[in-house]
């Protein structure tokens, strides 16, 4: 007599009908050893289901916190970066707009490095965002430590990112100097959150 | 499962979703304990089971918006971290030992001195094994569900719990001569 294979057994477990079930359990009802089999796998399955519950031997909650933070402020600043070039035209139209008739050419001149010099670190902040998004973070664990440099840095980037939205309201003068010190320092700060970000990944070996 | 903290998820769920802190501590604190046990019975590590709970709330506080209250709360964590330790398992590669060593030393069936108990013989299946046996046989997961998780077939999801059965009837000393 040929008695049913693991397979089977556990097919016959299985709630639905797939072909070739009923036969197994018509045998497993009338054969001794295989019912026996079936009990057994049962009981098993019951003991798996019965071990204890495995606990965690430190509380993780305060990184979870820290990257849930540090998640929803990066989504902020893809949203504000995206902004950031808009910014910048909205700048460069300023200096085209504001040239007088008798503006000298040398102030003209300087205006326009000025711009260039704006459009450069803007495009380094997106380069050194996309660098930061490289490393996944938000798929990433973080120890204590770094979650908590990362946040503070995070918070930084977010008082600068609130400065920069108030940019567009001030006078005119003052508009350009002061959209060029932010956006220094935000590049200044995105440098620094990927040496974090950085050394952790090498670290776990990523 | 803690049925009051359980019941304490549901009803900050509202207060998680508009990122309130006290509220995400509360569904983490409600959750903590199932999604530490689960990831642990699937991966080889306390260290990498930890690391997995903490991904798993990461793409919980992420993703809450998106819970639409369809499944339980706990299904939904849980489908995040059974995802979150396959995936684990996957970027760890870690190596089948136990097929390495019954290839080479198979138990016989007098070794009744070497019975173990069902945490070793547990332990020492394969990653994959495992977290089949886990998922199909604790979690309830159909194979069709592991299959999809894993991104494997339905057969190998099959082969894989009747593969782990066998081993775990022999460790265990549950074999019956024919």
């Amino acid at each position: 007599m040929t008695h049913l294979t693991m397979e089977q057994l556990l097919a016959v477990r299985e709630p639905g009908l797939e072909p070739g079930v009923a036969g197994w359990r018509n045998h497993a009802s009338a054969c001794d050893l295989c019912r026996a089999e079936l009990e057994r796998l049962d009981q098993r399955v019951a003991r798996l289901r019965a071990l204890p519950a495995l606990q965690p031997s430190r509380n993780r909650f305060a990184e979870v916190r820290a990257g849930a933070r540090a998640g929803r402020r990066r989504r902020q600043w893809m949203v504000f970066s995206a902004g950031g070039i808009a910014v910048a035209a909205s700048l460069a139209l300023a200096v085209v707009l504001t040239r007088g008739p008798g503006e000298s050419a040398d102030g003209t001149a300087q205006q326009m490095a000025e711009q260039q010099e704006l459009d450069s670190i803007i495009a380094s902040s997106r380069s050194l965002e996309g660098t930061i998004q490289a490393y996944n973070p938000d798929q990433r664990v973080t120890d204590g430590r770094t979650a908590s440099v990362a946040a503070s840095l995070e918070d930084r980037l977010a008082r600068v990112d609130d400065q920069l939205q108030l940019v567009d309201m001030m006078d005119q003068s003052m508009r350009k100097d002061a959209a060029l010190r932010l956006w220094r320092e935000r590049v200044g700060l995105l440098n620094a959150l990927v040496d974090v970000r950085a050394t952790r990944a090498r670290a776990v070996g990523f | 499962m803690d049925l009051f903290r359980l019941a304490d998820a549901d009803a900050v769920l509202p207060r998680v979703k508009a990122g309130d802190p006290a509220a995400q501590e509360a569904l983490y604190r409600a959750f903590e304990a199932p999604v530490y046990n689960l990831a642990r019975r699937i991966c080889r590590t306390t260290e990498d089971a930890e690391d997995v709970l903490q991904e798993t709330f990461l793409e919980v506080f992420r993703s809450i918006g998106r819970y639409r209250g369809d499944g339980s709360l706990w299904g939904w964590v849980r489908t995040i971290a059974s995802s979150k330790a396959l995936m684990r398992l996957r970027r760890n590669k870690y190596r089948d030992t136990d097929e390495l060593q019954d290839d080479i030393t198979p138990l016989r069936r007098e070794d009744t001195a070497l019975r173990m108990d069902l945490e070793t013989a547990l332990e020492r299946l394969s990653e994959t094994s495992r977290a089949v046996v886990w998922l199909h046989d604790v979690e309830g997961y159909t194979h069709e569900e592991i299959a999809g998780m894993m991104e494997k077939t339905v057969s190998f999801s099959k082969s894989q719990l009747a593969r782990a059965h066998t081993r775990l009837r022999r460790w265990l000393g549950e074999e019956v001569p024919a």
